[in-house]
């Protein structure tokens, strides 16, 4: 008996010891080495060549090392953007994911309700360098769920509409002021609409895009409720319609565009940043002369388009969440780095401060021939009144839901309203569903 | 014995199937990770769950330590003989701890855990309502701790997300292997209560049956003593009967021989009826001198060893500490030195009254008093006890009433309510006894010698 409780003595002893090294460890290595590791994706998610998201971060790090002599920052490179989603999620399953990292557009919903993300509310509110006021409020706000916030803008993309400059003047049309209409709109594609030969007004321009500038949602903020019998939201169906029996049952495809056969095609604007200035500008659509207008506003709305942004999130489970939270702050709400967005990336920074300065007006119309359509006060109203699609869990399927009922009432004989109110109740309950 | 047996191989039993479980769990979780890893289904993994899943390695690693403890409790204290190294309730409450623990590891998904310690704990545990208290606390743990049940646990991803990753006919056979071994955990948990409460039954109907044999052998031990007092009695009165025909038979058949011849020759030879005459006096008087060694055979062992006054100390001390009595004992009579027969009445007396004071008065205060006035002792004894309704001659009053006759003494008794000086509950007996010296007896015997 005694030599077994010797035993367990000695057991209690050792295990007491590694306890205490362990802690200590751990306690010192907060005031020694620490290492905050970044998820990030190389290349461009918009899509565009020569973006470069590793050359901002380079620069935040460096900065960030030389202001927190302890912290060493790392991150993985050459995982692709359109690898980056799997890869995050399996570093998540496996419970190694970085501390924080870069939250790409269409996941955020997802990793802000499955609880991957750490809710930023009660940190921002204590850090110095951060205020709310500095951002678009769009942005800020693409990055809230159910009323958290749960990741910082880095950089946004809207919604713009591509106009093929050459059709327009080959039918005497002038080039839409950036304060244009669906009636203006849909004169002008009337007007270029020539089935016989082979001449269409807009393509890919859906009842979804049309929301936006009528300034109707189809969902509640919390996404409880759908409002897809709402006249705004009717009146954007109803005009998608209209624009689409001009094309006389012809379904108008992107070649169709690329050969310049169509007028109009809504697009991000990197794409338009990346492809304006030479030597891009070659790489597409050479068979005419392009540029770019606001999206057109509806009889309810204005000219409003969808924000797209990509978001710096924090890792739930870190054990750095604050020096994580400084250095989303620093890359996010610092104007210097903001600034490398516009030579390294063909989004536009979040940071009213940045977008708004003349200077990077000039940088960005030096690569502009002509200048474009687009100055820093067209992108500053833009961004302030731009519309950031519901982030909801359940908001693919409902979509899928509502675009059925859309689909099927243009295609039946019953009356539009009645069948709208029944998909309008049916989504409803299952938002509602637990 | 053989249930006890029993017990033991089905609670290891239990033991290795609850390992077989855990291991079970913790061989899925990470294997069907690493799995959804190499296969790019992570992102549809966690769409799926909406939810993200613990660290794959913290489930085994937890739920193994955790399960290593458990098992290394019930095991020592299983083999520490002793049993009292730690407190019961301690090791309820650290295994219960434990119990929960461990049902937190495995994500909620088994809380059969409980029940084997459930099973560990009913057995430590002899007092039924702290029993009672562990089944309906382990059973709420058992039936509240499940993943389908408990709030908590919607924050962990559900095995069957997991197991959605496979094909259905291996999704099939895995989850069949879960409820069968689940069900078997069930079985063997439901098999040992039935044994246990069993085996209690058949201990309780033993010790029902010990008890009814120790009762008829307790009647059976008061009949033989009962047979046995008569017995002594009996042969006492043998030895009684023997010893009055040994000695007085043969004396008085002598004296009646002697006289008888005496009155024959009385007018043929004066001289030598005279002689027989003095042959059947001195045969008179060793008849005496046998009676009295007879009845000195007969005296109390006491008065035999010490004189009357210690005889007296003794017994009453004696008395004292075998009944819780208190007897107030005052002597005034000065010395106690009388003649034997006059202190084996006293003893007796004393003796007596003690007993029926405690026996029938139920008294548990007693003053005697002991005093001489004139050559005349009066012993006044009185209890506080209930006294006697009518007063019967029974209990050796009348024994002590011939006593004193033989000796010209007197004995007054009565409630103590009813002597005009008391007027108090209780009984009282006085008896008075003209003493004489030891001197005057040496005397009194040479005077009849003569």
């Amino acid at each position: 008996m005694s030599r077994n409780e010797n035993k367990i003595s000695l057991l209690v002893v050792v295990t007491v010891l590694i306890v205490m090294v362990v802690g200590a460890w751990r306690i010192s290595g907060l005031y020694n080495q620490v290492t905050l590791t970044i998820g990030v994706y190389s290349g461009s998610y918009w899509d565009t060549p020569n973006g470069d998201c590793y050359q901002i971060l380079d620069t935040a790090i460096s900065e960030f090392e030389e202001q927190h002599p302890n912290v060493k920052v790392n991150y993985v490179s050459g995982i692709g953007a359109d690898d980056y989603s799997e890869w995050l999620a399996e570093q998540i399953l496996l419970g190694k994911e970085p501390d924080l990292y870069f939250v790409l557009p269409e996941d955020f919903t997802l990793l802000a309700s499955s609880g991957a993300l750490a809710k930023l509310d009660d940190m921002l509110f204590e850090k110095k360098e951060f205020h709310r006021e500095d951002f678009y409020s769009p942005c800020l706000l693409a990055g809230r769920y159910n009323g958290v916030q749960y990741a910082l803008p880095h950089e946004s993309v809207p919604s713009i509409m591509f106009v093929n400059k050459t059709l327009l003047a080959e039918n005497g049309i002038e080039f839409p002021g950036s304060d244009w209409t669906w009636d203006d709109f849909y004169r002008i594609c009337q007007k270029v609409t020539d089935p016989e030969n082979h001449r269409y007004g807009v393509y890919n321009y859906t009842w979804t895009s049309a929301l936006y500038s009528n300034g109707a949602s189809l969902f509640s903020d919390d996404g409880k409720k759908c409002f897809l019998s709402d006249d705004k939201v009717q009146q954007a169906v109803q005009f998608v319609q209209k624009l689409k029996a001009l094309n006389e049952g012809y379904t108008v495809t992107s070649k169709d565009f690329d050969l310049g056969y169509v007028a109009f095609r809504p697009f991000l604007y990197s794409e338009y940043r990346a492809y304006q200035p030479y030597p891009w500008r070659v790489k597409r659509y050479t068979h005419f002369e392009w540029d770019a207008v606001t999206m057109p506003a509806g009889p309810k709305g204005d000219n409003i388009s969808e924000l797209h942004t990509m978001l710096v999130g924090l890792s739930s489970r870190s054990r750095h969440t604050d020096l994580a939270l400084d250095f989303a702050v620093l890359l996010c709400s610092d104007p210097d780095i903001q600034q490398n967005i516009y030579r390294y990336s063909h989004g536009i920074s979040p940071l009213k401060s940045v977008t708004g300065n003349k200077d990077n007006e000039l940088l960005l119309r030096h690569d502009i021939p002509g200048g474009g359509a687009f100055g820093n006060e067209l992108i500053s109203e833009i961004m302030s009144t731009a519309a950031v699609s519901p982030r909801f869990s359940k908001y693919d399927q409902a979509m899928n839901m509502a675009e059925a009922a859309v689909n099927e009432s243009q295609n039946s004989s019953v009356s539009i309203g009645g069948l709208m109110y029944s998909a309008e109740r049916e989504i409803t309950e299952f938002l509602n569903k637990k | 014995m053989r249930n006890e047996k029993l017990l033991k191989d089905t609670s290891i039993l239990m033991y290795v199937l609850n390992a077989v479980i855990i291991l079970y769990y913790c061989m899925i979780v990470p294997a069907t990770t690493y799995r959804i890893c190499h296969s790019f289904s992570a992102y549809q993994f966690i769409s799926e769950a909406d939810r993200i899943p613990m660290k794959p390695m913290r489930m085994p690693l937890m739920a193994v330590m955790l399960f290593f403890v458990l098992w290394q409790i019930s095991f020592r204290k299983g083999r520490s003989s002793a049993g009292n190294r730690f407190p019961v309730w301690s090791v309820c409450a650290v295994e219960i701890i434990i119990c929960v623990l461990l049902i937190e590891s495995l994500n909620f998904y088994y809380s059969g855990i409980a029940l084997l310690v459930l099973t560990d704990l009913v057995n430590d545990v002899r007092n039924n309502r702290v029993r009672f208290l562990l089944i309906g606390l382990l059973t709420l743990i058992f039936a509240v701790g499940r993943y389908e049940v408990l709030p908590v646990a919607s924050s962990r991803t559900p095995l069957s997300v997991y197991l959605e990753y496979y094909k259905p006919g291996i999704r099939m056979f895995l989850s069949g292997i879960e409820s069968t071994l689940v069900s078997a955990n069930t079985l063997l948990f439901v098999f040992y209560m039935v044994q246990l409460f069993a085996g209690q039954k058949e201990e309780n109907e033993r010790i029902q049956s010990l008890n009814n044999q120790l009762s008829d052998a307790n009647l059976q031990l008061k009949k033989i003593n009962a047979e046995m007092e008569r017995m002594t009695e009996i042969r006492e009165r043998n030895r009684f009967a023997r010893e009055i025909h040994d000695t007085l038979g043969h004396t008085l058949t002598g004296i009646i021989m002697g006289s008888q011849a005496s009155l024959a020759l009385f007018d043929i030879n004066p001289g030598e009826a005279r002689k027989k005459m003095e042959t059947v006096t001195q045969s008179a008087r060793d008849g005496l001198a046998d009676v009295r060694q007879s009845i000195k055979a007969l005296r109390p062992d006491a008065l035999e060893k010490h004189n009357l006054d210690q005889a007296l100390e003794e017994m009453i001390i004696k008395f004292q500490a075998t009944t819780s009595a208190f007897i107030r004992y005052e002597q005034e009579a000065g010395s106690l030195d009388f003649a034997e027969d006059e202190e084996d009445t006293l003893y007796r007396i004393i003796q007596e009254c003690m007993t029926n004071a405690v026996r029938h008065g139920h008294a548990d205060y007693i003053r005697i008093r002991m005093s001489k006035h004139d050559d005349v002792l009066v012993i006044d004894i009185r209890d506080n006890g209930k006294g006697c309704s009518s007063v019967t001659e029974g209990f050796g009053l009348r024994h002590m009433q011939e006593r004193l006759d033989l000796l010209s003494g007197s004995l007054t008794y009565g409630n103590r309510r009813d002597d005009p000086g008391d007027g108090e509950n209780g009984f009282y007996v006085i008896a008075s006894l003209p003493v004489r010296k030891k001197e005057e007896e040496q005397k009194h015997d040479q005077s009849a010698d003569c």
